[in-house]
């Protein structure tokens, strides 16, 4: 039958070349005497229209062909949630790395452009890519080997014999009174917006335009300029900055970013009094003076005053508000403390 | 097909794909070759593509619970199919798993419709 003749050579197109007639051979002998039986049963041999619909029943070529082919995967089950892992924290480290690099070249170039900061966002898809690209292929290589017996499972996707439950992270409190637990993507977030910010308030001396924009060149026409008790408030800031960054990078390495630490919270909450107090002790509550006093104290002094006595007074409100916020702090935490004490103990 | 159409037929190809296996195996205590094979199943209830079946009658080959063997019958060339000593074994396993679980799944269907079982 010349249309079985063309069924089963479309199928070999898609063997594996070694066993292509062997399979053939026997697919033949099967379905001539399918062929052979259902002839005998009709006492005629099959019209083209019922050939062709005991064929197409059959399925096609491609089809029966794969049936046949050794079953593959790019990156298979036993290392795929070890890739989903990898893959998770390529991304995330790509996007602190990037943002360090970006943030760094900002800070090194002398005029970065207004569209500096735009264009790295704009580049990040394509960093994450590559950073995908990597380890996709660094898997699939990792699988192709294990699969012919090149190399053994690495220990990394193997399940650990040191596995116990006693290692597993503890629910936060967060967690335990129903509130939903911090994702591992908003620790990332808060890295890379951390950094970013970092960059940001770096930049600042050199180009006000970041902070003020249009109005950082009214800044170089006023008759009023900053006093020099800005200089400690802005270090403070930066000294601040540093420092959450290098506990939220801490916490993410650690894996302490699951739990809550309310006490770091505290301390960091505390640390903002630091540069509000810089502001309040200003040697004669000045942060503002004139640029020509000699000139211009007469045109501009209640002006002055008023501006100083009103930085003064958001300054003391700034602590005010944070010495209500610790103090509200303390309150939940020795809420929380006696709650848990109260539930141990029953 | 709908959804849900969907979902009956996966589950019920996942609930068929260890059956067939030991269906094959039971079978093929006889000699047959593929056509036959597939007769014999269907005779007895388990309808089986040919996509399906004998892929699966070269992958039991491969490992080792099958040996084959070309040989004329009726002028022409076919494929003999039986069970190796490793494929008995394997068989005689398989049955027992399979007796266990057929007992448990039935208990628990019976207990669930009738608790006072």
């Amino acid at each position: 039958m010349e249309l079985l003749d063309r069924y089963l050579e479309a199928v070999r197109k898609h063997l594996p070349w070694q066993r292509q007639d062997d399979i053939v051979a026997e697919l033949r002998a099967n379905l001539e005497s399918q062929l052979e039986e259902k002839e005998e049963a009709l006492g005629r041999p099959l019209t083209p229209v019922e050939a062709e619909a005991w064929l197409k029943q059959l399925g096609s070529p491609i089809q029966v062909a794969a049936g046949y082919q050794p079953q593959q995967y790019l990156i298979g089950p036993n290392i795929f949630p070890t890739y989903r892992y990898v893959l998770k924290l390529a991304c995330s480290w790509a996007t602190i790395i990037y943002s360090i690099l970006t943030v760094v070249q900002l800070f090194v170039a002398q005029s970065p452009s207004n569209n500096a900061l735009l264009d790295a966002a704009l580049h990040l898809p394509w960093v994450l890519f590559m950073a995908a690209a990597w380890v996709t292929i660094i898997f699939a290589a990792m699988e192709f080997a294990v699969m012919r017996g090149y190399v053994k499972l690495p220990a990394m996707c193997a399940p650990s014999p040191h596995w116990t439950p006693g290692n597993l992270p503890p629910l936060g409190h967060d967690a335990a009174s129903g509130k939903k637990p911090p994702s591992y993507a908003k620790a990332v977030a808060e890295v890379v917006f951390g950094i970013l910010f970092l960059g940001w308030l770096l930049l600042i001396p050199q180009h006000p335009w970041l902070m003020m924009g249009p109005g950082a060149s009214w800044l170089k026409t006023s008759p009023f300029e900053l006093a020099p008790v800005w200089v400690p408030f802005f270090w403070c800031a930066v000294a601040m900055n540093i420092v959450q960054n290098g506990w939220n990078i801490e916490a993410l390495l650690s894996g302490r970013w699951q739990r809550p630490q309310p006490i770091k919270q505290a301390i960091f909450k505390a640390l903002g009094l630091v540069p509000a107090a810089v502001i309040l002790t200003a040697p004669g509550r000045i942060v503002v003076l004139l640029r020509h006093p000699a000139t211009d104290q007469a045109q501009y002094g209640l002006q002055l005053d008023a501006i100083n006595h009103y930085f003064h007074w958001s300054a003391e409100v700034i602590c005010a508000l944070i010495i209500l916020q610790l103090g509200w702090g303390a309150v939940q935490l020795t809420l929380n403390s006696y709650r848990k004490r109260a539930a141990a103990m029953r | 097909m709908t959804i849900a159409e969907n979902l009956f037929e996966n589950l019920r190809l996942e609930l068929r794909r260890g059956c067939l296996t030991l269906a094959v195996l039971a079978q093929l205590r006889q000699e047959r070759y593929g056509y036959t094979l597939r007769k014999a199943l269907a005779d007895d209830g388990l309808v089986i593509d040919e996509s399906t079946l004998y892929p699966l009658l070269r992958r039991l080959e491969t490992q080792g619970l099958l040996a084959s063997e070309w040989r004329e019958e009726e002028k022409r060339n076919k494929r003999f199919y039986r069970l190796t000593p490793d494929g008995e074994q394997m068989f005689a396993q398989l049955l027992a798993e399979w007796h266990a679980i057929n007992a448990s799944v039935t208990a628990t269907i019976q207990s669930t419709i009738n608790p006072s079982l």
